[in-house]
């Protein structure tokens, strides 16, 4: 029975891979939605155990305490729903955000590799007007789509250099292409017909990253982490289309093991996303999770709040998020499903969202 | 409980992989950068080059032969040759019976008719045998003064009572109406009207000489519009006479039998007669005159834009004379190599364009051509080239001329609704 659940679980992952969704209207005109880079342990938490999860592709140095290969893959599915004062619209998508494979080369050097989303750029808006045309109003509904995102492809290293100090370092590949169309279709489509304008925007950019863990006791662990990125390139038919900067950001995170089946974290990160064009703003978030019973089936909560990188206005959008999730060992240890429920709401001038995500994470260590 | 609680979330899982993506766009704060934008211009130097020939179809090749009098703009007259009869019935493979010829019966079809004439008389001439496709309107004002044969007030046969007897209906097919002298109108299920004329041995002369062929011709005269549209042996509706005889069998006993003969030649004369072709553009007439329009298309369309309406603009030099009820049809093909007057034409419908033509009006053409317009946009190995012709072509005596690139305050244009390529890429 346990074949057949991860046969449909990788039958499920691979369904799941080629959809990728816009987050959040915030992101449309801006350079997307960035993604969180997390887990689903670390996303049930708020996030807050995002720094001290080999899982998540967030803290590089995390991996150090891998001792043996062992690959993790998140998945999720959103229902969403936005609203622009009168107007609502429900909208669902399905993401793969992230995998990280690691493994040790050597008693001290663990080495990583995978991906995450960086900046999720799949979204569509519909909308209706009625132009003049040749003196005669026409009414005219366009269709604007894009599919795709730009991916953070790592490779990293990671060492514990002292029991209590692990030190982690990373080169990220930004790339990926979305497909985009244009429609706008008449009213009148007898004398006027449909334009279809259809391209594929290929980006690519560069980053670095450099994370450390430090425990002060045997139950109270500090991270740290910063992050240089350098420009995103947009390319249509190999000619630039746009080149923004991208963030410098940093953050950090504690965690506390009260007990043996306790663990309380919280993180703050900032990232500088104000370089981003029109519409970007710097920003701050925080997040605070719990994890709790024993390490095999543990039960975890988490609260998240801050800004998004992206929104109409002088002021960033805010965000705030609750969650809660459930984890299940299997095959005496060597796997483990982590099942979650996220509720968000982020709120800026003219727009409100609000989403509902379930998250499907699966670590296997073979 | 555990194991549910995880098989439940797997399924969750999997059948949540579909996607809606697409919500109400609140713009300019919630939309991509980009705009769909259209752009409306008259591109007046799209079309570079122009030709107008002629001499494609000859009356005797038209669908219909064109009848119309009205004074002071057109006098058409339909002119037609029946077929040779046998002069004997073979009884056996060397005894043969001479035929003895007493009446015949003329069947014409009305395809076209102005259903608002009033009075519409349609008289039956009798022509010279030697008419033929080179015979001019000059050449047969004598017959057609003189010659009359017969006359039927059409009005007058649509407003007698139907008669659907039992027998009528075998015989005819149909419900007819009838006059005193006996003509025979019914009504065609594409409202066409067809018409039988009984003649006597004078008014259908068989002359053994000349194997019985006879040659008749049509006018029309009406209290106000009279045009009228006959068919022809080109559309399989032309005239038909059938003779009635008789003849002795092999025990000398006098049998009767008819026989039905169709048109060896159908046409029409009319005069004036279509003008030479001058600097204008033609299209229309007899001959029938085609004008090729070689169109240059912009590096604009081509590259960064989409074309989602083009309008082909042409000023005429005049409106066409003729009978207020009548119009006439204008098709533009895409020409798929320039050879000139013998460009291959496409036959491609979806990209033809046509435009209905009114008489005696002066309006400008306005023809959409706008899958044409797209395809040369999109496809630069097609060549950018229209011929315009009338349609059916040789079927009407109006010719419409168009003002060409040689005037170039009235010269042809495209209208042209396009909109800009959408700028992706950027916030």
């Amino acid at each position: 029975m346990r074949r057949l659940f991860l046969l449909l679980l990788i039958a499920g992952l691979a369904l799941a891979a080629p959809v990728l969704a816009q987050d959040s209207q915030f992101g449309i005109r801006g350079l997307g939605t960035p993604g969180r880079g997390e887990s689903v342990r670390a996303r049930t938490t708020g996030g807050a155990f995002a720094a001290f999860d080999p899982f998540s592709p967030l803290l590089d140095a995390s991996v150090a305490d891998v001792r043996r290969v062992t690959a993790g893959v998140t998945t999720g599915t959103s229902w969403r729903t936005v609203e622009f004062g009168s107007q609502t619209a429900s909208l669902r998508a399905s993401r793969f955000p992230a995998f990280v494979l690691a493994g040790p080369i050597s008693s001290k050097f663990v080495v990583m590799g995978g991906f995450s989303t960086y900046l999720d750029k799949s979204f569509g808006i519909a909308t209706r007007d009625t132009i003049d045309i040749r003196g005669t109003p026409q009414a005219v509904r366009d269709e604007v789509t894009s599919d795709g995102a730009v991916s953070d492809l790592r490779i990293g290293l990671a060492a514990r250099l002292h029991p209590r100090f692990a030190i982690g370092v990373a080169l990220h590949g930004l790339t990926g292409s979305t497909r985009v169309t244009a429609i706008r279709h008449f009213a009148d489509s007898t004398t006027y017909r449909t334009s279809i304008a259809r391209d594929e925007v290929a980006f690519h950019g560069l980053g670095g990253s450099a994370s450390a863990l430090l425990d002060l006791g045997a139950d109270l662990r500090l991270a740290a982490w910063v992050r240089s990125d350098t420009h995103l390139r947009a390319d249509i038919r190999g000619r630039t289309v746009s080149d923004d900067d991208l963030p410098f950001a940093f953050g950090g995170a504690v965690r506390w093991r009260p007990g043996t089946e306790a663990a309380v974290a919280a993180a703050v990160t900032w990232r500088s996303w104000s370089g981003g064009g029109l519409n970007a703003h710097d920003t701050f978030n925080w997040s605070l999770g719990t994890e709790l019973g024993s390490p095999s089936s543990p039960v975890r909560f988490g609260v998240r709040g801050g800004q998004l990188a992206f929104g109409p206005g002088a002021k960033a959008p805010t965000e705030f998020g609750l969650s809660a999730g459930i984890g299940k060992q299997f095959s005496g240890g060597r796997g483990r499903l982590d099942f979650g429920i996220e509720r968000l709401e982020r709120k800026g001038p003219g727009l409100t969202e609000r989403v509902w995500s379930f998250l499907l994470g699966l670590t296997v260590r073979p | 409980m555990k194991v549910r609680l995880t098989r439940f979330a797997l399924l969750l899982a999997l059948g949540a992989c579909t996607e809606q993506a697409t919500a109400p766009g609140v713009c300019p704060d919630f939309c991509p950068g980009g705009q769909i934008g259209v752009v409306d211009t008259i591109f007046t130097d799209m079309i570079e080059r122009d030709t107008a020939f002629s001499g494609y179809v000859e009356a005797v090749g038209g669908e219909v032969m064109a009848v119309a009098d009205v004074p002071g703009a057109v006098d058409s007259r339909a002119i037609f040759r029946m077929n040779a009869m046998p002069l004997v019935v073979v009884l056996h493979d060397t005894t043969t019976s001479p035929i003895i010829v007493d009446s015949a019966r003329l069947r014409i079809e009305i395809l076209h008719r102005d259903t608002n004439a009033t009075s519409l008389w349609i008289k039956l001439y009798r022509l010279p045998l030697a008419i033929d496709s080179t015979t001019t309107f000059a050449q047969v004002i004598t017959p057609f003064t003189d010659s009359i044969v017969d006359s039927v007030n059409v009005n007058a046969l649509l407003s007698a009572p139907h008669i659907g007897d039992t027998a009528t209906v075998r015989m005819w097919g149909d419900t007819i109406q009838t006059d005193s002298a006996g003509h025979v109108l019914l009504v065609g299920a594409d409202s066409s009207l067809i018409l039988y004329t009984d003649l006597d041995t004078a008014q259908a002369r068989f002359v053994a000489a000349d194997s019985g062929r006879v040659a008749y011709g049509v006018r029309v005269s009406a209290d106000s519009a009279n045009t009228i549209a006959l068919g022809t042996a080109d559309n399989g509706r032309g005239p038909r006479l059938t003779w009635f005889f008789n003849f002795l069998d092999s025990t000398s006993t006098a049998k009767d039998s008819s026989l039905s003969r169709g048109p060896i030649f159908d046409s029409f004369v009319f005069n004036p007669p279509t003008p030479p072709i001058d600097s204008n553009l033609a299209v229309g007439g007899v001959p029938a005159a085609r004008s090729l329009l070689r169109v240059k298309i912009p590096a604009l369309l081509r590259d960064s834009a989409d074309v989602v309406r083009a309008t082909l603009v042409m000023v005429p030099v005049g409106p066409v004379p003729g009978a207020p009820a009548d119009s006439f049809t204008i098709l533009a093909r895409a020409v798929i190599a320039d050879l000139g007057a013998k460009s291959p034409l496409s036959t491609n419908s979806q990209f033809f364009g046509t435009h209905l033509v009114h008489l005696n009006a002066a309006d400008t053409l306005r023809m959409e051509l706008t899958d044409l317009v797209r395809s040369w946009a999109l496809d630069s190995t097609l060549t950018p080239a229209l011929m315009l012709g009338q349609a059916p072509e040789a079927a009407s005596y109006t010719q419409i001329r168009f003002y060409s690139t040689r005037a170039p305050a009235f010269r042809p244009t495209l209208h042209i609704t396009f909109v800009r390529r959408y700028t992706f890429g950027a916030p």
